[in-house]
C-alpha cells in the first residue's frame, strides 16, 4: 500500500475511534449519541453559512501557526501566541480608532498595527532572551496573562479602548465598532461567507514555506534552529536571527489577531474587542503548527481541521450534553489526530523486525 | 591466553561444543543507496576478545548498532547463545545481556557520576546501592573511578571509565565497545585494553572491540574481523596474522609507508623511521617570513565558564604557504583557540588581525568573513548541520554564490554540490542525501571541501585525522599540504605528535594556555617536545 494511503486510512481510522469512544461517553453521561455526531457534522460543514464560519476560524489559526513554524524553526519555542494574538487585536483597534482614514486605508493601517502589536509582545520576550538569557518559553508564557491584564486594563479607560459612553450602553469593557467600510470583506461564494484572510491566509503559508526552503534568510534560520554553533562560525547572529524569527512570529500572531477584529464576524466580538477576545485561538494555532510538525503548508490542513472541530463543538452544546463532556469530546478528536505519526513509526519498526525474522 | 576462562571447563565436557555467544548470519541493511552491511556473518565466542577492523563507513557501526538494536536490519539472522532472537530495540538486546560503550558518551555533565550510573534505571534509587556496585566494578576490573565525582570535571578517559561501568553494572555477558580509544591518550588506551582483558577472562563474557587502529586489533584481541565496503574480507586468529597484512585487508590495497604509520601510531617508538623522514621532508621550506603575517594574535586572553583561564596572554604569528603544528597535551587552551578563530568564543582581552586589520571577536562569523577556514575538532558541534542535506551544508558558510536577489537558485546549488562531491570524492547517496545519513570520514570531507572551496588565506585544522582511517588520514594530510603549496597558511593543531612533526614546518607547543615554545621542523626532537609539552622550561 502506499504511503499516502496508509496515513489517509490511519487518520480515518483513529478519528473513528475517537468518534466512538465519544459515543460511548455521552451515551453513558445520559446523552444520546445521535444528535451529538450530527451536531457536530451541522455545525463544521452541513448547516447553512458552517463553511464560511468554519474557514473563518481556520484563517487566524493558520496564521498563529505559521508565525510558531518561523520561530520554532529558528530553534525558538514560542508559546505566547494567545497573549501576541490579543495584542495585536488591541493594536489594532486602538489604531483604528485613532488614526481615522478611508475605509481601505484605515483597513490596511489596522491590519499592519496588529502585525506590529504582536511583534512587539514577541519582541520584548526577544529582547529579554538575548539581552539577559531569559528563556523564550517562560517569557511568551507569562506574557500572555500580562497582555490579558493591559489589555483589560485598556479596555476601561475611554481615551484607550473603551467605547465612549452613547456607543457602548450598558457594556463597561468593549470597544468601539469598527465602520462598515473599515471591515474586511466577507464575499459570498455557494451561500457561505467566507472572510478573505482565509485566501491571504493561504497565500502566506505558501509564501512561508518558499522562504523558509529556498531563500537564504530561511536557510540561515533553519541553520541556528539546527545547530546554533555552526551557525554562529557561518556568520548567521543568533541575537539578529532570533529577535526575527520571534518578532516575525509575534506579528503573524497579531495579524491573527487584527483580522478577527476587522473581519471575525459574530464569532470573533462582531467587530468589536471585548474581554478574552482571543477565545484560545492563539493556544489551538499552537497546536496546529506542533501537529503538522512545523510545515507550513501542512498547517492549512491541519488548521482546517481544527477549525471544524471548533465550530462543530459549537453546536453540541445545543443538543442538552454538558460542556464539560463537549471538552473532553474535543479532546478526543485532537488525541485522534496525534495518534497517527505514533503509529506510523510502531510500523516502521515492525516491517523491519519481520525483515529480520523473515529468513530465522 | 587460554581460550575459554577456567570455569567453563567443566562445563566443556556436559556440552561437548557450547553454542557461541552470538552468531549473526547474513546480516544486511542498506540506507537508501549504500549497503551499509551486505550478508555479514559473524561470531562471537565467549572469553574472548573480537576485533572488528574496518575504514570508516565499512560497515562495523551499522553492524554493532543492529545486534544492540539500534538499527533493524533488512535481512538476516541473529542467534544468541544457539537461540534464533530478535532484537528490536535496545532494551530487547539488554535483556540479552548485550551491552555497549559508544564512541560518544551520553553523560549528564552536571550530575556526579554515581547519578549518571543510576539514571535510566526504574524504580526506587537506591544510592548506597549504586555507589556500592561502581566501587565494586572498580575493583573487580580495574576502573577506578570517584562515585562523588562531577562528570563535567572529569577527562575524556574517565568519562568513559564512567561509561564502562554503567554497561557493566548490567553485567552483560557480551560487551561491545565503539572505538574506544578515539578520544584517549595513549596511556589511558593501555589502561582500556587491560580492562577489556579482565572483562573478557573475569567471567567470561565475549568482548567487541570495534576499530580501525591496527596497533590495538593486533596486541589486544583473540580474533580479528575485517569489513571494507559492508562486506567480511577477512577473519583471522589475532596470533596468526601482522600488522601488514592486516593493513592490507582493511583498504584493499598496498598503503603508503607515511600512512600506513599513521595507523599503527608507532611515531615515538620508532625513531629510525623518523629520523628518515627528515631527510625526505616533502614540504620544502619555502616560507618567507619576512613579509607582513597573514595572521596576528595579539595577547589574547579567554576565560571559560567557572573563571577557568583558558587562553592565557597567548600570542601567535602566521605567514602564507607555512604549517604550522600546535602540539600539546589536550586540555591546554587548544579548544579555545580554535573557537577563538571560529568566532565561537568571547574573548576578555587582546585582538586578531588578519593581513593587518583587527578582527571583531564578537561577531557571528567575522572569521570566517575574513579568509579564516577551519576544520573543527568536533565537527557535529560547529563543522556540520546534521539535519540538512549534503549540498547545503557544502554552502553553509556562504550562500551568496548559489543565490540571486536573496533566493537560493536549486539548480546552481545542486550543480556546485555534485562538482564538489566528485572533487573530494563523497561517498554519499547524492547531493540532497541528509548529513547524517554519510559516515564520519565522509562528513569530514564535506566540510574539508566547504572550508576549502572559499580560497581562505588561512586554514585552522584542529584534530584532522582524529578518528580517520589510512585511506582518509592520507587524503587528508595530501589536501593540507597542498593548500599550504598554493599559499594558504595553516594552523595544525593536533594532540598527535607524529602528525605535527610530519606535516609542520614550524612547531609551536601549548601549555595552559600559552604557547611555551618555538621552533623550526628541522630543529625540533622529540624529547624537548616532550619536555615543554609537560610544562618544563627548556
Amino acid at each position: 500500500m502506499a504511503r499516502g494511503a496508509e496515513w489517509l486510512v490511519l487518520y480515518v481510522l483513529s478519528i473513528l475511534v475517537a468518534l466512538a469512544l465519544s459515543a460511548v461517553l455521552v451515551e453513558t453521561t445520559g446523552g444520546s449519541w445521535r444528535p451529538v455526531m450530527t451536531a457536530l457534522v451541522d455545525g463544521s460543514v452541513r448547516a447553512p453559512g458552517r463553511w464560511g464560519e468554519t474557514l473563518g476560524s481556520a484563517a487566524p489559526l493558520l496564521l498563529v501557526a505559521l508565525g510558531t513554524v518561523i520561530s520554532g524553526r529558528a530553534g525558538l519555542v514560542n508559546i505566547g501566541q494567545e497573549g501576541q494574538l490579543l495584542m495585536g487585536a488591541a493594536f489594532a483597534t486602538y489604531f483604528s480608532f485613532a488614526l481615522g482614514g478611508p475605509g481601505p486605508i484605515n483597513l490596511v493601517v489596522l491590519l499592519i498595527f496588529g502585525a506590529v502589536g504582536g511583534a512587539v509582545w514577541a519582541g520584548i520576550a526577544a529582547v529579554l532572551r538575548f539581552w539577559r538569557g531569559v528563556p523564550e518559553v517562560l517569557s511568551t508564557l507569562l506574557l500572555v496573562t500580562v497582555a490579558g491584564q493591559a489589555v483589560a486594563y485598556g479596555l476601561g479607560r475611554d481615551w484607550l479602548l473603551l467605547a465612549s459612553k452613547a456607543n457602548r450602553g450598558n457594556r463597561n469593557q468593549v470597544s468601539e465598532q469598527l465602520a462598515t467600510g473599515n471591515r474586511l470583506p466577507r464575499p459570498d461564494l455557494f451561500g457561505n461567507e467566507i472572510p478573505l484572510m482565509v485566501f491571504v491566509a493561504v497565500i502566506l503559508a505558501v509564501i512561508v514555506a518558499l522562504v523558509l526552503t529556498r531563500t537564504v534568510w530561511g536557510f540561515r534560520l533553519r541553520m541556528l534552529g539546527h545547530n546554533p554553533r555552526t551557525a554562529q562560525r557561518a556568520g548567521v547572529s543568533m541575537s539578529h536571527y532570533g529577535v526575527s524569527a520571534l518578532m516575525i512570529g509575534g506579528a503573524f500572531a497579531g495579524l491573527a489577531g487584527a483580522s478577527m477584529f476587522a473581519g471575525g464576524g459574530f464569532s470573533f466580538g462582531n467587530y468589536r474587542l471585548v474581554p478574552g477576545f482571543s477565545t484560545n485561538i492563539g493556544w489551538t494555532g499552537l497546536l496546529v503548527a506542533l501537529v503538522a510538525r512545523e510545515k507550513a503548508v501542512a498547517a492549512i490542513v491541519v488548521a482546517f481541521v481544527f477549525a471544524a472541530l471548533r465550530t462543530g463543538s459549537g453546536f453540541v452544546g445545543s443538543t442538552g450534553v454538558a460542556g464539560r463532556i463537549t471538552d473532553v469530546v474535543q479532546g478526543l478528536l485532537v488525541l485522534a489526530l496525534l495518534i497517527p505519526p505514533a503509529v506510523m513509526f510502531l510500523r516502521d519498526r515492525r516491517r523491519a523486525r519481520f525483515a529480520t525474522t523473515a529468513r530465522a | 591466553m587460554s581460550t575459554f576462562p577456567s570455569r567453563l571447563d567443566g562445563a566443556g565436557e556436559a556440552f561437548a561444543s557450547p553454542a557461541p555467544a552470538v552468531v549473526l548470519t547474513g546480516i544486511t541493511k542498506r540506507f537508501g543507496s549504500v549497503l551499509a552491511c551486505d550478508g555479514v556473518d559473524l561470531t562471537l565466542e565467549r572469553g574472548r576478545i573480537h576485533g572488528i577492523l574496518g575504514e570508516n563507513g565499512a560497515g562495523k557501526s551499522t553492524l554493532m548498532k543492529v545486534l544492540i538494536g539500534l538499527v533493524l536490519p533488512d535481512a538476516g539472522s541473529i542467534a544468541i547463545d544457539g537461540e534464533k532472537r530478535s532484537i528490536l530495540d535496545p532494551l530487547d538486546a539488554a535483556e540479552l545481556g548485550i551491552g555497549m560503550v559508544h564512541q560518544h558518551f551520553s553523560l549528564v555533565e552536571s550530575l556526579t557520576v554515581w547519578e549518571n550510573v543510576a539514571l535510566g534505571e526504574s524504580g526506587r534509587l537506591k544510592a548506597d546501592a549504586v555507589r556500592k556496585r561502581i566501587g565494586d566494578i572498580s575493583d573487580q576490573y580495574g576502573l577506578y573511578v570517584d562515585p562523588y565525582a562531577r562528570v563535567g570535571d572529569l577527562t575524556a578517559g574517565l568519562r568513559q571509565r564512567v561509561e564502562i561501568v554503567k554497561c557493566l553494572r548490567r553485567d552483560p555477558s557480551i560487551v561491545i565497545f565503539d572505538e574506544p580509544t578515539s578520544v584517549l591518550t595513549p596511556e589511558e588506551s593501555s589502561q582500556l585494553f587491560d580492562v577489556l582483558r579482565n572483562v573478557a577472562t573475569f567471567d567470561g563474557q565475549a568482548v567487541v572491540l570495534v576499530s580501525h587502529k591496527l596497533d590495538e586489533v593486533l596486541d589486544s584481541t583473540d580474533d580479528v574481523t575485517i569489513m571494507r565496503r559492508g562486506r567480511v574480507v577477512e577473519r583471522w586468529p589475532t596470533s596468526q596474522t601482522d600488522i601488514k597484512s592486516l593493513a592490507n585487508a582493511m583498504v584493499g590495497r598496498e598503503v603508503s609507508l607515511r600512512s600506513e604509520r599513521a595507523a599503527l601510531g608507532t611515531l615515538a617508538t620508532d625513531p629510525e623511521v623518523d629520523e628518515g623522514e627528515v631527510a625526505e621532508e616533502p614540504h620544502q621550506l619555502s616560507v618567507s617570513r619576512t613579509t607582513a603575517p597573514v595572521l596576528e594574535i595579539d595577547s589574547v586572553r579567554v576565560v571559560g565558564p567557572g573563571g577557568v583561564l583558558l587562553l592565557d596572554n597567548l600570542n601567535l604569528r602566521l605567514w602564507p604557504g607555512e604549517i604550522v603544528g600546535v602540539a600539546g597535551v589536550e586540555g591546554n587552551g587548544q579548544r579555545a583557540l580554535a573557537d577563538l578563530l571560529s568566532s565561537l568564543t568571547p574573548v576578555q582581552h587582546g585582538m586578531v588581525e588578519v593581513d593587518g586589520e583587527s578582527i571583531s571577536t564578537s561577531k557571528a562569523g567575522a572569521m570566517g568573513r575574513a579568509g579564516i577556514a577551519v576544520i573543527p575538532e568536533d565537527r557535529h558541534d560547529s563543522g556540520v548541520v546534521l539535519d540538512m542535506t549534503v549540498a547545503e551544508n557544502l554552502v553553509l558558510t556562504d550562500q551568496y554564490g548559489v543565490s540571486r536577489s536573496g533566493v537560493i537558485d536549486l539548480r546552481s546549488l545542486t550543480g556546485l554540490a555534485e562538482r564538489m562531491i566528485d572533487d573530494f570524492d563523497i561517498q554519499c547517496s547524492g547531493a540532497d542525501a541528509p548529513m547524517w545519513s554519510l559516515s564520519g570520514g565522509n562528513q569530514q570531507r564535506v566540510v574539508l571541501a566547504r572550508e576549502l572551496s572559499n580560497s581562505p588565506k588561512i586554514l585552522v585544522a584542529a584534530q584532522p585525522t582524529r578518528g580517520l582511517d589510512v585511506g582518509a588520514i592520507e587524503y587528508m594530510t595530501d589536501r593540507i599540504r597542498a593548500a599550504a603549496a598554493s599559499g594558504v597558511a595553516v594552523l595544525l593543531i593536533s594532540s598527535e605528535l607524529e602528525e605535527i612533526m610530519d606535516l609542520s614546518d614550524r612547531i609551536l607547543v601549548m601549555h595552559r594556555g600559552q604557547i611555551v615554545g618555538e621552533m623550526d621542523r628541522p630543529d625540533a626532537d622529540l624529547e624537548r617536545l616532550g619536555l615543554l609539552m609537560g610544562g618544563a622550561t627548556v
